[in-house]
């Protein structure tokens, strides 16, 4: 099995070079300032755990499962242990409200971190995952009572969270879910329902879970303004934290899946269960929004991650396995044939792994410093970071996540007939990652928010505002890097025309904003990573034109060399996907229903 | 589950209306007698077969997998009754020898019987297309003695076939294999080695199973011109054919793959067991390559299979599944919600997989038809032609058609949200069956050096102008609204082409960056004159409504993938080879 480690180099590079970070954690309000000496020993300390607890047990992880019997779910073997050690570590408070335990550090942050985590065991991520976005929606939306009642025990780790919104009947459309909420005498209420596809519903972690979940008070409005949000606890917290009685809510199985087999994914059965609201009634869909933007960029590291961990082991198979000889004549004499490294197409899926990775972490770093800027930042740069913010979110769970399960495929054809065999563990990336384009909406429901909500009802704003920041990074090329420049810029002013042009037809019929969506959202991916590898790529130059190391850095030569694979090799895709939302729907939308019978 | 239903609506379109098989069966004498209601009547029971006996198996194999034990490999339960279904109805006999009791019917036709078997059931039919393969090697390649002896019995399914060419250390690289074949007196050798990946190497299926071995004879050249091959059965036969004593050889273990879990995939054994050369010394792998021809477009048609039933099941799914309001209003008033068919992305993701897959179904049979115009055709020149135009078409078949049929699994499974990873729902199980598709039979890297390299540069692209020529001369005869996007789409083919030429010689790197891209490049515009060509010939009627539909889709919204591909096959190869070993 391929081995793993934490690409510390490229994430230091992104933290202080090209993004620099220590300038930007100064410049948040409230939150504790974080320079390079605290965030160094932060990275190498994730770094240690994602290497040595998480990933030598992620095989095993997919080969045991989870196992369920009479309403008890049992993880594999040390995945308790890895909870206790991340708990005892004190990452579950890292970035929380220090009036109720947490560290108080910047939310990019946990995003940082997260990502060699998932990387080495996505299933086992997520666990924790689930429970900073419940502590998400509790520090924004809950009273104080709740805060102290329960935020807490997230943030200590004594409890996790998860996030009830499906049911069999509402998947995408929310807004059709039935489960009911009926106010008791005690100002709580008593929830009943079946809500299913619940990460992490039921473990054996730690005793309780505290359960957000979806649902309706009586008479509420329909669709999604008549949903509420609620914390149902397995068991109802004592004062002192402890668990109390056992609450109405049972998980009635697990589902056996493509991947992620060592994350249970629950049905659970509400019947009468004590909830406690969170927010207004009918509010319930703005409370969960907050929290699945922050579990939305999330996910689209879980895109970075697998990624990163397929890219490793192809490189260093790629590097070992020895199979023809080199077109230029052999490349190792001494051996039956050369690396296969050696052969330009395995390059290409290896430059093209590596181009996807650093560009994909780059773009989730970017935005999650808007996310920092909206909520901590100077007061009159936060509405523009918020919109930044909304407008790339989308781009980084679906762009992120597809271009992942793209990066996890080529892994397997490096590996050849090897990447089949569950042994080497390459195809449980592809299993694993094809959830990523699926769960926190579709890949369908992150373009149709992009196009339509971010993009149309806005009239562009963070668009504009973000393609000339693509403009001023073009400039900066000119001199070091003037064909990534000119790409760059090239990329940038038809992205302005080209969503002009969308939302205009879209604002006529609201069929062309779906037909147009998903391309729509696959363009703007490939020009938003088109601006981090411009910009990475300055640095390099920068970095390379000065100091002793001058033009001999591999890792730098590299940041170029890609840079220049992205701008030839793939941006040019992002016209496939123009011409495609150009053509309109008519071509979708005129077709009869029953002509898609099989013949 | 998933059910299957055989597209033999659309598979007799592509055989009579677009292809018009029948003018081409009239003038050979070896398929005179193949008559479109003999063919309609046989796509009709094949697709039984696949509905009926295969198909219900397909989530079972998924689920129970085959298992190893000392004894031998046991199959997943019904495999037996479904193999014997194929068996008994004479289904791998189809394209078979007449005289050692084949049918002797056209390629044309098992293609899109090879399409329903697999799309019903591919890890259980990979034995019938291996016993197949097999019998093809033998019938090209044995004794007289030898095709008397196997062809019935594999064409029967009495016994099965197997291929042995792997090792651990040589894959894609045949030429550094170490199997040994030693020579004893009585004409026999004696074979040893280690062999991995082998599908259906040991299974339960049938009374015996002829391995066909790649191995080195004492001194043999070194590389790919030093292999020869050997039939090595089971179980010993005498000359009539009644089993005699276990071979010497066993499977070691079978792997635990990602999908087409049916099938076993084993690492076989081979100690100093009996075998027998089949055809020359050291000729063993041109002798695999003529089979090589039909077990790659085998596998094409496995990746359209699977990405079929995936679009069937996403089409019902689409239909059924109630989920938000179209974008135009309600459409069904009296339902909480519309089914999901009325979004636009759902249609798009539909539609994807419905052109990829009928322009799939469309080129497979192309190629059954040169194959069958190479081996019957009484006349030389035609011959050679579409000798040449297999060549040049296979690995796209290959290769394309596995994409292509990954793509539309994976879209599928979409379409299906949640509910397509969860493996009571079996979609996932497709996107993991046809994972390997686009891998075995050489991978689809090798497959687009292949043509690249070997069949466009060699012949400095004679053969491929020969092909786009004969696009060419259709550009006029299809229906207007097509016929200048056909022509710019043929002549950029036939530009890149050019350029390739012209850079090739000074940069011997280029063949391999620009490939992959070349290959879909060539495959999305022979789709594009196929997509023209059906929408002209489509009846006026509910299914030609759907075809002229369809290609225009495709012409729209699939086709312009074409200039992002030309545009990275025009990019120096500098772009992927500059980059310094140590920046990876």
């Amino acid at each position: 099995m391929a081995d793993f480690r934490a690409p510390l180099r490229d994430m230091r590079f992104l933290l202080y070079d090209v993004f620099d970070f220590e300038a930007h954690f100064a410049r948040l309000l409230d939150r504790e300032r974080v320079t390079r000496d605290v965030l160094d020993p932060i990275l190498d300390e994730a770094a240690r755990f994602a290497e040595a607890e998480l990933f030598p047990i992620n095989r095993t992880g997919d080969e045991e499962g989870c196992h369920f019997e009479s309403g008890v779910v049992t993880t594999p073997k040390g995945f308790k242990d890895a909870y206790r050690t991340y708990v005892a570590n004190g990452w579950t408070g890292m970035t929380g409200d220090p009036a109720y335990g947490g560290q108080g550090l910047p939310h990019s942050l946990s995003l940082i971190v997260e990502e060699p985590m998932t990387t080495a065991n996505m299933a086992w991520t997520m666990y924790p995952y689930l429970s900073h976005s419940a502590m998400n929606a509790l520090e924004r939306h809950g009273t104080p009572a709740q805060k102290q009642r329960f935020l807490t025990l997230l943030l200590s780790g004594a409890c996790t969270g998860t996030m009830c919104l499906t049911e069999p009947q509402a998947g995408s459309d929310v807004g059709i879910l039935r489960t009911k909420a009926v106010p008791n005498a005690d100002g709580t209420y008593a929830i009943t329902g079946t809500k299913i596809f619940i990460s992490a519903g039921e473990h054996d972690f730690v005793d309780n879970i505290l359960h957000l979940v979806l649902a309706r008070v009586p008479n509420a409005p329909a669709g999604t303004r008549g949903i509420s949000l609620f914390i149902v606890p397995k068991f109802i917290p004592r004062d002192d934290g402890s668990a109390g009685d056992r609450n109405g809510v049972q998980c009635t199985g697990i589902e056996e899946k493509m991947g992620i087999h060592a994350n249970a994914t629950c049905v659970l059965s509400f019947e009468g269960a004590t909830g406690f609201l969170v927010g207004a009634e009918n509010e319930g869909m703005r409370c969960m929004f907050t929290m699945m933007n922050a579990a939305r960029l999330g996910a689209g590291m879980q895109g970075v991650g697998v990624s990163e961990a397929a890219y490793q082991a192809s490189l260093a198979y790629a590097r070992e396995r020895l199979q023809m000889r080199a077109a230029t004549g052999p490349q190792n004499p001494g051996g039956p044939a050369d690396p296969i490294i050696v052969h330009p197409d395995v390059r290409r899926m290896l430059l093209t792994q590596k181009a996807l990775n650093e560009g994909g972490r780059a773009l989730a770093y970017y935005t999650g410093q808007q996310a920092d800027l909206a909520e901590f930042g100077p007061l009159d740069q936060r509405e523009h970071a918020e919109s930044l913010l909304s407008f790339l979110t989308p781009i980084v769970k679906a762009f992120v996540t597809e271009t992942g399960f793209e990066s996890v495929n080529h892994a397997v054809q490096i590996f050849g007939g090897s990447g089949f065999i569950r042994e080497t563990g390459i195809e449980q990336y592809v299993r694993d990652s094809r959830i990523t384009m699926i769960y926190e909406g579709t890949t369908q429901i992150q373009a149709l928010d992009l196009l339509g909500r971010k993009v149309m009802l806005t009239q562009g704003k963070a668009l504009l505002s973000f393609v000339d920041e693509l403009q001023r990074v073009a400039k900066q090329c000119t001199v070091p890097l003037p064909d990534v420049g000119a790409a760059l810029d090239r990329i940038a002013g038809e992205w302005a025309t080209l969503s002009l042009a969308t939302g205009v037809r879209g604002a006529s019929d609201l069929n062309e904003l779906g037909a147009a969506s998903v391309d729509y959202l696959m363009y703007s991916g490939y020009a938003a990573l088109a601006y981090c590898w411009a910009r990475m790529a300055l640095v390099a130059a920068r970095q390379l034109n000065k100091g002793e190391r001058i033009g001999t850095d591999p890792y730098l030569t590299g940041k170029i060399a890609t840079a220049r694979f992205y701008m030839t090799r793939m941006l040019p895709r992002a016209e496939m996907h123009k011409r495609a939302i150009e053509a309109g729907a008519g071509v979708l939308m005129q077709i009869d229903a029953a002509a898609f019978d099989h013949n | 589950m998933p059910e299957y239903v055989a597209p033999t609506r659309d598979m007799e379109f592509v055989l009579f209306d677009l292809l018009d098989a029948e003018s081409t069966w009239r003038r050979i004498p070896a398929l005179s007698e193949v008559t479109r209601d003999l063919v309609a009547a046989v796509l009709e029971e094949g697709g039984k077969i696949a509905s009926e006996k295969l198909a219900p198996l397909n989530q079972i194999g998924d689920r129970h997998g085959s298992t190893w034990s000392a004894e031998g490999v046991k199959t997943p339960p019904g495999f037996k009754e479904g193999f014997r279904a194929l068996a008994e109805g004479g289904w791998l006999g189809v394209a078979g020898d007449p005289i050692y009791g084949g049918q002797g019917l056209p390629k044309m036709l098992t293609v899109a019987l090879e399409e329903m078997f697999y799309g019903a059931n591919t890890g259980l039919y990979l034995c019938g297309t291996l016993t197949v393969g097999a019998a093809t090697c033998i019938a090209n390649h044995g004794s007289e003695a030898q095709k008397a002896l196997y062809l019935p019995r594999l064409y029967s399914g009495e016994w099965a076939g197997a291929m042995a060419l792997t090792e651990a250390h040589a894959g894609t690289d045949l030429g550094i294999m170490r199997s040994r074949a030693e020579p004893v007196p009585d004409g026999s050798y004696r074979i040893t080695g280690t062999k991995i990946f082998i599908t259906y190497g040991d299974h339960d299926l049938t009374s015996n199973s002829i391995h066909l071995v790649l191995a080195k004879l004492p001194d043999a050249p070194d590389g790919t011109r030093g292999i020869s091959l050997f039939i090595v059965p089971k179980f010993l036969v005498d000359p009539n054919g009644s089993l005699g004593a276990r071979n010497t050889f066993s499977s070691g273990s079978i792997e635990h793959k990602m999908g087409v879990k049916g099938s076993p995939t084993c690492v076989m054994n081979y100690d100093r067991a009996v075998g027998y050369l089949i055809g020359e010394p050291n000729q063993g792998l041109a002798a695999m390559f003529t089979m090589m021809n039909y077990e790659r477009l085998s596998v094409g048609i496995q990746g359209l299979g699977t990405g079929d039933i995936a679009y069937q099941a996403a089409k019902s799914y689409a239909s059924e599944r109630l989920q938000g309001r179209s974008p135009t209003g309600a459409q069904k008033q009296d339902a909480p919600a519309d089914p999901i068919l009325v979004h636009p992305d759902v249609r798009r993701m539909l539609l994807t997989a419905r052109a990829y897959n009928e322009g799939g179904r469309a080129f497979a049979a192309l190629v059954g038809r040169e194959l069958d115009l190479a081996k019957y055709s009484p006349d030389a020149t035609e011959r050679a032609r579409a000798e040449r135009l297999v060549g040049l078409l296979t690995p796209i078949a290959k290769a394309h058609l596995t994409d292509r049929g990954f793509e539309a699994c994976v879209s599928a499974q979409q379409v299906f949200g949640g509910h397509g990873y969860i493996a009571e729902w079996g979609v996932e199980q497709f996107v993991r069956d046809a994972r390997i598709a686009q891998i075995y039979e050489g991978t689809n890297g090798v497959q687009a050096l292949d043509l690249l390299g070997r069949k466009v540069l060699r012949d400095g692209g004679a053969t491929a102008n020969e092909f786009i020529a004969s696009m060419r001369a259709d550009v006029n005869l299809v229906a207007a609204e097509f016929r200048d996007a056909l022509e710019v789409a043929i002549e950029r083919l036939s530009d890149v082409t050019k350029r390739l030429l012209a850079r090739a010689a000074r940069d011997p790197a280029l063949a391999g960056a620009a490939s992959v891209d070349y290959l879909d490049l060539f495959a999305l515009t022979t789709y594009a004159w196929l997509w023209a060509r059906m929408a002209s010939v489509a009846p006026p009627d509910a299914f030609g409504a759907a075809k002229r539909h369809t290609a225009k889709f495709f012409f729209a919204r699939l086709l312009p993938r074409s200039l992002a591909l030309t545009q990275a096959i025009d990019s120096d190869s500098d772009a992927i080879m500059g980059m310094p070993a140590a920046s990876f």
